[in-house]
């Protein structure tokens, strides 16, 4: 099972024009979520949006500054669920960025969804996929 | 009814409960076949299996005067929904970011 998500994204502006946009709470804002981050190794913050009930997410993520490469590459966590003690999701938001010719390449991983459980429920989803579907098709229940 | 509703995510947590789903991953089984690989009672292992069932993981069929457990893809799917709900929500953030960036360029 994929346990990950990654993005490239290309523009046309500056690797220092599109830091800013993922380092300045106003910014960030813009094209993200209200926030309230800094640009400081370990500063904790949160993004605000609607809650998500079928997600089980309150519309909180918690977030951490967890490593800054100044127009290189940012890190923080990203956590989620119905309340911030008890997050269900646990996972690491890495952007990176490269100059290019043109403008600057934008790398975004999502990472750790669910890796408290990731191999196992890997493990059942690869018997999953060999033999189940057949056994599914084969009693007409999909 | 007194199975708890719990999201699919809460119904992976249990080890119990992905022991059972591996287990139907190799081949069907009743109630008490599955017992017999656990140390705890039948009727305990009788509440994962409605928990799994009432969140789509298993269907219950019934065979004659056996009822047997099968896997159904229902419950798995709603396991990719963070991950499918986020790929798109990372996928619009950053057209977002486009958007604004060449907005900005043009003014």
């Amino acid at each position: 099972m994929k346990t990950e998500i990654k993005h490239k994204w290309f523009y046309n502006q500056s690797p220092e024009e599109i830091w800013e946009y993922l380092t300045k709470a106003e910014l960030i804002e813009k094209w993200l979520m209200p926030n309230n981050f800094e640009l400081k190794m370990g500063h904790e913050f949160r993004f605000k949006t609607n809650p998500i009930p079928s997600l089980g997410l309150d519309g909180n993520f918690y977030c951490k500054v967890l490593e800054i490469v100044p127009l290189k590459k940012l890190v923080y966590s990203w956590k989620g669920g119905l309340s911030e003690k008890n997050p269900t999701l646990e996972t690491i938001v890495e952007w990176t960025l490269e100059a290019k010719e043109s403008g600057t390449e934008l790398r975004l991983a999502h990472t750790g969804f669910k890796e408290d459980n990731g191999s196992i429920l890997a493990a059942m989803f690869d018997g999953w996929d060999k033999n189940i579907q057949k056994m599914l098709t084969h009693l007409n229940l999909h | 009814m007194t199975t708890p509703t719990l999201d699919a995510f809460q119904v992976i947590a249990d080890p119990s409960r992905r022991q059972i789903l591996g287990m139907l991953t190799q081949s069907t089984h009743n109630i008490n076949s599955l017992a017999e690989n656990f140390d705890m009672s039948r009727p305990a292992v009788s509440k994962h299996v409605k928990i799994l069932q009432s969140a789509g993981f298993i269907s219950i069929q019934e065979i004659g005067r056996e009822r047997h457990c099968i896997l159904n893809q229902q419950g798995f799917n709603e396991l990719k929904t963070w991950l499918n709900y986020f790929d798109k929500f990372w996928d619009s953030k950053l057209k977002n970011l486009e958007a604004i960036l060449n907005n900005k360029i043009d003014k």
